[in-house]
C-alpha cells in the first residue's frame, strides 16, 4: 500500500524533471566546460610527470564525475525553502512518513536529473580523442558493476541529502549547515580533484568514507581501477553505508517530527 | 496647467506560451496591456484609480513612474518622461506597495530613513524637519528603533508610508495601501492621506480594490479594463449609473409562500424570510409593497440599495470585464 | 563623492542586519573557508603528486592561484549584489524599488548586498600568495605592485562584468545561469592555472571571451619572470585593460536590458 504511493511520488517527480529541458542544456553545456578543463589540466600535469595510473582512466574518471554532478548537487531548493519558511509542518497533513516522501522526491529528481544530462555528456566524451574522453568499460562483468555500484551510489546520496535536512531542520539555520555539508561533498566525493590523485595513505581513509560511496566506487570499477574479483566487497560497503545512512535519517526525521508536533510548526 | 499628461499610452508584452506537442518553437501572442489611454490629472488631485486584476493599473503605475518604457504614446509628469529622465523624475515621486517593502527588513526603520536621506541626497536639516513631521504624523516615533520585521502590519504600512514620503514628492502612488489592514489602521491612514494631500497640495494616485478607500478620499475616479480606460469622473456619477436596483427584505410570522411575483424580481428565501430585488423602473414599489403585505403577516421588513461592492460588481459585469 | 558615501553607508547597514544573526554567520564564514581551504588543498595535492605543470613551478601555482582568489572572492564580497542572485532581485521585485529611486541601477544593486563571508576565502588566497612568492623568490619592484594592484582591480571588473551578463539576460527573461556560470565559475576553475597549459580552444576563450589571461596571467607572468608567451613589458599594463573593456560592453548593454525590462507582478 504504502510502497505505491511512495512509487507514485517518485514517478510523478521523474516527470517533473523532464519539464526543465532549457536548464538541462544550459547544465550541459556548464558540465562540458568543466570537464575540458579538468581534462586539459590533468593531460599538462601527465606531460611533466606521468604517473602509474594511465591519463585515459583519469579523464575517463573526470567526464563520469561531471556527467553525474547533479547527484551530488543538493536538488531539492522546494524543501529548503520550506524548512526555512517553516511551511514543513504542513507536510504532516500526508499519510506517509515525512522521510519516505521526501527521500523518493531526491532520488526521482537525482536520478532523472543526472539521466537527462550523463546521456548527451558521455556521447560528446565518446566522440573525443583517446586520451581526452571517456574509454569503453574494461569488461562487461565490470560495466555491469558500474551500474548497480551507480544504483546503490544514487540511494546513498539520497540519503545522505535527506540527513543534511534533518540537520537543517534541526539547527533552522538552512545556509550554514548546508552549505557546509555540501562542500564537504563536493571535496570528498571527488569532484574537485580526483580521489585516485590524492596521496595513496589519504585514499585508504577516503575511500572508506561515505562520500566515497556516491561516484568513486562504481567509476572505479568502471575503469578497472577496481578490479571486478573486487567488486562484491566494494558493492557491500556502498550498501552497508547507505543502510547505515538511511538508518540514521529515519531516526533524524523521526525525532524532528515529534518536535514539530510538538512546537505546532 | 496639467501635473499628469498621458496620452494614447499603449503597452504591449509578448508572451510566450508553453510549446504544445507537434509544435518545434513556442507560439508568441502579444498581449495589449494598455490601449490608448488618455487622460490628465491636475495638481493636488486625489485620484481613485479602479478596474478588475489583469486591467492594466498596474502597468500605467509602472509606466508613470519609470520603471517600464510604454509601446507608444507620450506621458509628461511635471514636465518630465518618466522613463527617459527617470532619475531626475524619482527624486519627486514616492511609491507605496501595499504588498512590497521598501525598505531594509532587518535594522531599525531609523536606518533605513538615514540610508533613503543619502539616497534622495537630501539636506540635514529638511529632513530632520520632514522626519519629525512625519513620525508624529504617522505616530512612529516609539517605532524609530524597532527593525521592520518585528513591526505589525498596519505599523508597517505607516512605515513604508514615511520612507516614501521623507522627500517630499509632488506625486503619490498608492498601490493597494490598505490591503490586509484592520479597520481601525484602514481609518487613520486615510485620514493621514487626506491630510498630506491638503497640507502639501501632494498629487496622489490610488490604485484599489477597496471601494471604501476610494469612496472616503477620491472626488475623481477612473476605471481601467482590458487596458482601456472606461470611465473617468465622479464617484457620485459612476456609481448613479448603475444603482438601480433595490433591495427589500421581509420576514413573516408564520411560512408563507411567495406566488405570482413578476419574474423581473429576484427572490430568495430562508425559511420564512424573503429578499427581493427588483429594479423601481421595471416593478413598482407601491405595488410591491402592496404584495407582500397582502401575503401574510409581516414580522420585520428593511428596504435598501445596494453596496459598493456590488455595484462595481455590477459595473464590471455590464462593461462586459 | 556622494555614490561613495551612499555605498559605505548601505554596507554598514547590511553588516548591522547580518550580524543580527550570529550564529549562522559563523557558521557560514568557516563554510566558506573548508570550501576554499579545498581548492587549495586540491593545488597542494597536485603539487605533490606532479611537481611541476610545464614550466611552472610549484610557487608560481600558488601565486596564479592565489591572485584568482584574492579577485574573485574581493569581486563576491564587495559585489555580491551582482554576483549572489540577481534573478531575485527581479523576482522579488527590490529592482523595481531601485528604479523608482534618483540613482543609478548598478550603484544600487552593489549597495544591496555585501557578503564579509568570503573574508575567508580572501585570505586562504592572500596565504597562497605569500606562499607563491616566497617559493618563487619574487623580487617586488614598484613597477611590479603597481602591475599587481592594476591585475586584481582589473581582474575585478572582469569578474562582474561576467556576472553582469547573467543580469541583462535575466532582464530579458532568459534563464542562464549555468551558462554564465560556465565563463564565471568555470574562468575561476580554469584560470587559477596559466592559461598556456591549456589547448587553444580553451585559451582562445579565456584570452577572448572571458579573458582572465589577459588580466591575471599575463601580469602574474611577468611578474614571476616568466613572461607569458614572451611577451614584452608594456603589454602587460596594455592588456589588463581589456577587464575594463569587458566591464564597459557588458554595462553598456545592462542599461538597454533596464530599458526593455518588463516587471513581472502586480
Amino acid at each position: 500500500m504504502r510502497t505505491k504511493a511512495y512509487a507514485s511520488i517518485f514517478r510523478m517527480n521523474w516527470k517533473l524533471e523532464l519539464q526543465y529541458r532549457g536548464a538541462v542544456l544550459g547544465g550541459i553545456i556548464c558540465q562540458l566546460v568543466f570537464g575540458l578543463i579538468l581534462v586539459s589540466l590533468y593531460r599538462a600535469l601527465y606531460a611533466g610527470r606521468p604517473q602509474v595510473m594511465p591519463i585515459e582512466t583519469v579523464s575517463t574518471y573526470v567526464w563520469l564525475q561531471q556527467a553525474f554532478f547533479r547527484m551530488v548537487l543538493s536538488s531539492d531548493s522546494d524543501l529548503a525553502g520550506k524548512i526555512r519558511t517553516g511551511d514543513i509542518a504542513y507536510d504532516l497533513v500526508r499519510p506517509l512518513s515525512l522521510y519516505g516522501y521526501y527521500y523518493a522526491r531526491i532520488l526521482a529528481q537525482k536520478s532523472m536529473g543526472s539521466l537527462l544530462r550523463a546521456v548527451p555528456m558521455l556521447v560528446f566524451a565518446l566522440c573525443l580523442p583517446r586520451g581526452w574522453g571517456i574509454m569503453a568499460p574494461v569488461s562487461p562483468a565490470a560495466f555491469a558493476c558500474f551500474l548497480l555500484g551507480l544504483m546503490i551510489g544514487l540511494c546513498c546520496v539520497s540519503a545522505l541529502e535527506n540527513i543534511t535536512m534533518g540537520i537543517t531542520m534541526r539547527t533552522l539555520d538552512p545556509k550554514g549547515i548546508q552549505a557546509m555539508l555540501n562542500l564537504l561533498m563536493m571535496i570528498l566525493s571527488g569532484n574537485v580533484l580526483p580521489l585516485t590523485l590524492y596521496p595513496d595513505a589519504w585514499q585508504k581513509v577516503i575511500t572508506a568514507l561515505p562520500y566515497a560511496q556516491l561516484l568513486d566506487a562504481p567509476i572505479r570499477l568502471y575503469t578497472g581501477t577496481r578490479q571486478v574479483a573486487e567488486a562484491p566487497g566494494a558493492l557491500l560497503l556502498q550498501a552497508a553505508w547507505t543502510v547505515v545512512l538511511t538508518g540514521v535519517g529515519i531516526a533524524l526525521w523521526k525525532s524532528n517530527q515529534r518536535r514539530l508536533v510538538i512546537q505546532g510548526g | 496647467m496639467n501635473y499628469i499628461e498621458v496620452e494614447n499610452l499603449c503597452k504591449s508584452f509578448t508572451v510566450r506560451r508553453k510549446r504544445e506537442k507537434g509544435h518545434l518553437f513556442r507560439e508568441k501572442t502579444t498581449v495589449q496591456a494598455l490601449d490608448h489611454v488618455s487622460f490628465s490629472v491636475r495638481q493636488g488631485e486625489l485620484v481613485g484609480y479602479i478596474g478588475p486584476n489583469g486591467a492594466g493599473k498596474s502597468t500605467t503605475v509602472k509606466i508613470l513612474s519609470g520603471i517600464l518604457t510604454p509601446s507608444s504614446g507620450s506621458v509628461h509628469v511635471g514636465g518630465r518622461v518618466p522613463w527617459t529622465d527617470r532619475k531626475a523624475h524619482a527624486q519627486h515621486i514616492g511609491v507605496v506597495f501595499g504588498q512590497r517593502s521598501q525598505l531594509w527588513w532587518d535594522v531599525p526603520i531609523l536606518d533605513s530613513y538615514l540610508l533613503l536621506r543619502d539616497i534622495y541626497r537630501l539636506e540635514e536639516n529638511a529632513w530632520k524637519t520632514r522626519l519629525d513631521e512625519l513620525t508624529e504624523k504617522l505616530k512612529l516615533g516609539e517605532l524609530l528603533r524597532t527593525p521592520l520585521r518585528q513591526l505589525s502590519l498596519g505599523q508597517r504600512m505607516r512605515a513604508e508610508l514615511c520612507g516614501s514620503l521623507l522627500h517630499r514628492p509632488e506625486l503619490l502612488f498608492l498601490d493597494e495601501p490598505t490591503i490586509g489592514l484592520d479597520a481601525v489602521s484602514k481609518l487613520s491612514l486615510r485620514d493621514f492621506l487626506r491630510e498630506e494631500n491638503r497640507d502639501h497640495r501632494t498629487t496622489i494616485l490610488l490604485t484599489t480594490h477597496d471601494m471604501e478607500d476610494v469612496a472616503a478620499l477620491c472626488s475623481r475616479v477612473m476605471v481601467l479594463g482590458h487596458g482601456k480606460l472606461l470611465f473617468d469622473g465622479g464617484l457620485t456619477d459612476l456609481l448613479s449609473r448603475y444603482d438601480r436596483e433595490r433591495v427589500i427584505e421581509v420576514s413573516y410570522e408564520r411560512e408563507t409562500v411567495l406566488s405570482g411575483l413578476p419574474n423581473r424580481c429576484t427572490v430568495t428565501q430562508t425559511g420564512s424570510r424573503y429578499r427581493v430585488v427588483y429594479d423601481p423602473e421595471n416593478v413598482s414599489t407601491a405595488w410591491l409593497l402592496e404584495y407582500l403585505q397582502g401575503a401574510g403577516s409581516i414580522r420585520e421588513l428593511t428596504a435598501q440599495g445596494q453596496n459598493i461592492d456590488q455595484l462595481i460588481a455590477q459595473m464590471y459585469r455590464e462593461m462586459d470585464l | 563623492m556622494n555614490t561613495i558615501k551612499l555605498y559605505l553607508h548601505s554596507m554598514a547597514i547590511l553588516i548591522k542586519s547580518q550580524m543580527q544573526y550570529p550564529v549562522s554567520f559563523l557558521l557560514q564564514t568557516i563554510a566558506q573557508l573548508i570550501m576554499e581551504g579545498g581548492e587549495f588543498l586540491a593545488v597542494l595535492l597536485i603539487v605533490d603528486r606532479f611537481d611541476i605543470l610545464g614550466r611552472w613551478m610549484p610557487g608560481d601555482l600558488y601565486f596564479f592561484f592565489g591572485m584568482m582568489s584574492v579577485s574573485f572572492y574581493l569581486t563576491e564580497c564587495f559585489g555580491r549584489g551582482v554576483t549572489g542572485n540577481f534573478p531575485m532581485l527581479v523576482r522579488t521585485g527590490q529592482l523595481d524599488t531601485m528604479l523608482l529611486r534618483p540613482r543609478g541601477v548598478l550603484t544600487q544593486v552593489l549597495c544591496s548586498a555585501i557578503d564579509p563571508r568570503r573574508i575567508t576565502c580572501i585570505a586562504v588566497g592572500v596565504l597562497a600568495l605569500i606562499l607563491g612568492s616566497r617559493m618563487s623568490m619574487i623580487q617586488w619592484t614598484v613597477w611590479k605592485v603597481l602591475a599587481f594592484a592594476e591585475a586584481l582591480l582589473m581582474s575585478m571588473l572582469l569578474i562582474l562584468g561576467l556576472f553582469l551578463i547573467e543580469a541583462v539576460f535575466c532582464i530579458y527573461s532568459v534563464k542562464s545561469v549555468e551558462l554564465v556560470n560556465a565563463l564565471t565559475y568555470g574562468g575561476r576553475s580554469a584560470c587559477q592555472y596559466p592559461v598556456d597549459i591549456y589547448p587553444r580552444p580553451l585559451r582562445a576563450m579565456f584570452t577572448m571571451l572571458a579573458p582572465f589571461a589577459m588580466t591575471l596571467h599575463v601580469p602574474a607572468a611577468w611578474i614571476l619572470g616568466k613572461p607569458l608567451y614572451g611577451w614584452p613589458t608594456w603589454t602587460v599594463f596594455v592588456c589588463l585593460l581589456s577587464g575594463l573593456v569587458v566591464f564597459g560592453v557588458v554595462y553598456v548593454l545592462f542599461g538597454h536590458a533596464l530599458r526593455h525590462y518588463r516587471s513581472t507582478g502586480s
